[in-house]
C-alpha cells in the first residue's frame, strides 16, 4: 500500500505556498490600485511627425478632463507617451517600455502600419488593448484575440477610393508610385483590380523611401505620360516628388493619400508645386458632430486633422470601456468596447465625462466620436467610414466632389 | 532606350557629385584619425539647418548660406569631437566608430528638439527643368554640381598649395614622422574634423536644396556616402570623388535592371564587391604600403 508521507520538503513547499497564496490570489488586485495608465505610442519624429504631437495633445486633454472630474473607478488616470519615430524598431522599444515598465492598459493612436504590425503581438501577449490608426489590412488578420481596434479605414478601402477617383476622371492611363510599406502590395493590387477591367492602363513602381531623391523614378513616370499619377508616399516623400513633378512640368492629374497631402506637405513642397494635387481617401472627421465641436473647443483649434479626432476617440473609448466593465485593464477595454460603441440603443455620448455619468447611473450609452460613429467589426476594423476628397487650391486644401 | 540610359547617367553624375562632398569629409577624417566617423550624417543635417536659418530666417541667398552650412557644421564637428570622441583617441577604430554613432544620434535628436521632425524647405524659387534635346537638367541640380565642384577644387588647392594643407597631408601619410617635424597632430586633427564635417554640412545643404530637409537628411544619405568613401578607398580624397560618382551612377543606372525599391542595396553591393576584389578601394593605398 502506498503511504503518503509528510516529508520536510513537502512541508516547506506547503508552508511557502500558504504564505504566497494570498499574494497570488490577489495578484489581479495589484493592477487595480494606483493610477490607471493609458499610453500613446505616437510618431513625434519621422514621417508621422506632422500628426503625432496632435494625437498626444488629444489624449492628454481627455485624461486631464476626466481627472479633473474625479477620475475613473475612483482612481486617477495617468497618461504616458512614447515616440515610435515612425519606425517599427523604435516602436517596439517604446511599447516594451510602456508595457513592461509602465504597465499601461492601453496603447493608443499607433499611426504607421509598420509600427502597428510590430507592436500588436506585444499587446495581445500582455493583454494590453491597442486602439490604432495603422491602416494596413494585414494587421486585422493577425491573431490579436480582440486586443485591437482601429478607427482608420483599412488600406483596401482607401485603395478603392483611388480607383473610384481614376474612373471618375475617365482616365485611360494611371501611374502609381508608392514607397515600400506593409500595405503597398494590397493597395496597388486593389487599384489594378478595380480599374484595369474598365480599360485603364496601370503602371506601378515601388520606391526606396530611405533615399533623399526620387528624380529618376519621376523622370520615368513623366516619360510614360500617364493621365493620372498617384504620389503614394508620406509627407516627406511627397514633398520631394511634388517638386520633381513641377520641375518636370508634368501636366497630368496628381493624387495622393490624405495623410501625405496635408498642410505640412503644402508648406514643404511650396504652393506652386502643391497646387492642384488631390487628397484622396481622407476619412472625414465628423465635422457636423457635437464631438468635433467639443474637441475644437477642448484643444483650442479652428480645424482638426482626422488623426487628432481619432486620438480623441481612442482615449474616450478606452476610458468608457473600462467604466462600462468596471475593469480597468486591457481585457476590460477589449470586452466592453463594443458594448459602448456598437450598440443601437442607449444615450448617444460624444465625450468621456457625459458617458461616465450615465454609466454611473446604470444607463446604457453609445459613443459617437469626432472621427465618426466608431463601430467595430470582430477583427477590429472600423465599419462605417465617410471619405472626402480635397484639392490644393491656392495653397489650401479645399473639399471637392470626386 | 539610349535616351533613358543617358538621362539616368546624367542624373547619376549629378547625384554622385553631391554625394562626393560629404564622402570627402568622411574620408578626410579617416585619413587623419583612422576611424570612420559616422557622425558625418548628423553634421550633414547640422549644415542643412545652419543654411536654413541663414537662408529662411535671415534672408541670406542660398549660395552664400552654404558658407554658413560649412562653418556651422565644421564648428559643431569640432565641438562634438572635443566633447564626445577626443577622450577615446587611442581606443580601437571600432570603439570610435560606435561612439561616433552615439554622437550622431545625440546631434540628430538635438536638431529634432529645436526644429521638430517635419520637412522644411529653403527660400528658393522652384524652377522648371532645362530641356536640352531629349534630356532634362534641373537648374538646381546643375547649381549643386557647380557648388560641389567648387568646394572640391578649393579643398584640393588648400591641400596642395598651403602649408597647413601640406601639414595635414603629412599627418595623414605618416603621423609619427609629421610629429617629429614639429607638426602638431592635435591641431591637424581638429582641422581635419572641422573641414571634414564642414564638407558634410555643405553636402547636407545641397541635398536639401534639391529636395527638403529634416533631421534625418544625412541619415538617409550616409550609406551612400560611406559606400562612396569605401569604393574610392578610405583615406583617399580623389578616391572619394571617384567613389561618389561611381555610387551615384550605379544607384541611378541600377534602375535599368532593378526595381527602384532596391536602390539602397546598390551601395551595400558596391561595398561587398570592392572589399572582396580590391580591399583598399579604387584609389586607396594598400595597408602597410
Amino acid at each position: 500500500m502506498h503511504k503518503r508521507l509528510i516529508t520536510r520538503r513537502s512541508a516547506l513547499l506547503t508552508g511557502a505556498g500558504a504564505i504566497a497564496a494570498p499574494f497570488v490570489v490577489t495578484t489581479p488586485g495589484f493592477g487595480q490600485t494606483g493610477p490607471i495608465k493609458l499610453a500613446g505610442l505616437v510618431s513625434l519624429t519621422g514621417s508621422g511627425s506632422p500628426f503625432g504631437p496632435n494625437s498626444r495633445v488629444s489624449h492628454q486633454a481627455v485624461v486631464d478632463q476626466v481627472n479633473a472630474a474625479g477620475g475613473l473607478l475612483g482612481r486617477k488616470l495617468e497618461y504616458l507617451a512614447e515616440d515610435d519615430q515612425t519606425n517599427a524598431e523604435a516602436g517596439v522599444r517604446g511599447a516594451r517600455k510602456l508595457i513592461d515598465v509602465d504597465k499601461v492598459q492601453a496603447i493608443m493612436s499607433v499611426w504607421a502600419s509598420a509600427v502597428g504590425s510590430a507592436v500588436l503581438p506585444l499587446c495581445w501577449e500582455n493583454k494590453v488593448m491597442m486602439l490604432a490608426i495603422s491602416a494596413a489590412d494585414t494587421i486585422a488578420e493577425l491573431p490579436h484575440q480582440g486586443y485591437f481596434v482601429r478607427t482608420q479605414p483599412h488600406t483596401v478601402l482607401q485603395a478603392k477610393q483611388f480607383a473610384k477617383f481614376i474612373l471618375a476622371q475617365n482616365a485611360k492611363s494611371a501611374y502609381l508610385i508608392m514607397p515600400q510599406t506593409p500595405f503597398t502590395e494590397s493597395v496597388l493590387k486593389t487599384i489594378r483590380a478595380d480599374v484595369e477591367p474598365k480599360g485603364v492602363k496601370v503602371t506601378t513602381a515601388v520606391i526606396d523611401n530611405k533615399k533623399n531623391s526620387f528624380r529618376s523614378e519621376i523622370d520615368e513616370m513623366v516619360r510614360a505620360n500617364p493621365e493620372i499619377f498617384m504620389m503614394g508616399g508620406y509627407v516627406a516623400e511627397n514633398i520631394v516628388m511634388a517638386k520633381d513633378l513641377f520641375r518636370a512640368n508634368y501636366k497630368g492629374k496628381v493624387m495622393g493619400f490624405a495623410y501625405g497631402v496635408v498642410p505640412a506637405f503644402i508648406d514643404g513642397a511650396g504652393k506652386e508645386a502643391a497646387e492642384g494635387i488631390y487628397s484622396i481617401a481622407d476619412p472625414s472627421p465628423a465635422f457636423d458632430s457635437t464631438a468635433y465641436t467639443k474637441v475644437k473647443a477642448l484643444l483650442k483649434k479652428d480645424q482638426l486633422d482626422t488623426f487628432q479626432c481619432q486620438a480623441y476617440d481612442h482615449a474616450n473609448l478606452a476610458i468608457l470601456s473600462m467604466a462600462k466593465g468596471k475593469d480597468a485593464t486591457g481585457t476590460g477595454i477589449r470586452d466592453n468596447i463594443r458594448k459602448i460603441s456598437n450598440t443601437d440603443g442607449g444615450t448617444v455620448v460624444d465625450n468621456a465625462l457625459d458617458g461616465l455619468k450615465l454609466i454611473a447611473e446604470g444607463k446604457e450609452i453609445k459613443y459617437s466620436g469626432a472621427s465618426g460613429p466608431c463601430k467595430f467589426a470582430d477583427n477590429g476594423n472600423i465599419i462605417e467610414v465617410a471619405f472626402r476628397t480635397a484639392q490644393v487650391k491656392d495653397g489650401k486644401l479645399v473639399e471637392v466632389k470626386m | 532606350m539610349f535616351e533613358k540610359v543617358l538621362q539616368l547617367f546624367l542624373n547619376g553624375l549629378m547625384a554622385g557629385a553631391v554625394l562626393a562632398v560629404p564622402a570627402i569629409g568622411l574620408t578626410m577624417i579617416y585619413a587623419v584619425l583612422r576611424f570612420v566617423n559616422f557622425a558625418v550624417a548628423a553634421h550633414m543635417a547640422v549644415g542643412a539647418f545652419a543654411g536654413y536659418m541663414l537662408n529662411v530666417w535671415l534672408g541670406v541667398p542660398a549660395p552664400l548660406a552654404i558658407l554658413g552650412a560649412f562653418i556651422g557644421a565644421g564648428a559643431v564637428g569640432i565641438a562634438s569631437d572635443h566633447v564626445g570622441l577626443r577622450r577615446l583617441r587611442g581606443q580601437s577604430a571600432l570603439t570610435l566608430a560606435i561612439a561616433s554613432i552615439a554622437v550622431n544620434i545625440m546631434i540628430e535628436s538635438t536638431i529634432r528638439f529645436f526644429f521638430g521632425g517635419s520637412p522644411r524647405d529653403y527660400a528658393i524659387p522652384l524652377r522648371r527643368d532645362w530641356v536640352i534635346g531629349a534630356f532634362k537638367i534641373g537648374p538646381q541640380q546643375f547649381e549643386n554640381v557647380v557648388i560641389a565642384v567648387a568646394a572640391m577644387a578649393i579643398l584640393f588647392l588648400f591641400l596642395a598649395f598651403t602649408i597647413t594643407g601640406k601639414a595635414m597631408r603629412a599627418v595623414a601619410d605618416n603621423p609619427m614622422l609629421a610629429d617629429s617635424k614639429g607638426i602638431d597632430p592635435d591641431r591637424m586633427s581638429r582641422l581635419a574634423i572641422g573641414i571634414g564635417m564642414g564638407l558634410a554640412g555643405i553636402g547636407g545643404m545641397l541635398v536639401g536644396l534639391d529636395t527638403s530637409i529634416d533631421p534625418l537628411v544625412g541619415f538617409r544619405a550616409i550609406l551612400s556616402v560611406f559606400a562612396a568613401a569605401v569604393v574610392g578607398g578610405l583615406g583617399s580624397i580623389p578616391g572619394a570623388v571617384v567613389g561618389g560618382l561611381a555610387i551615384g551612377l550605379a544607384e541611378e543606372l541600377s534602375l535599368l535592371a532593378l526595381p527602384a525599391t532596391y536602390k539602397s542595396a546598390v551601395g551595400f553591393l558596391a561595398i561587398v564587391i570592392i572589399l572582396t576584389l580590391r580591399p583598399q578601394g579604387l584609389l586607396g593605398a594598400k595597408a602597410g604600403a
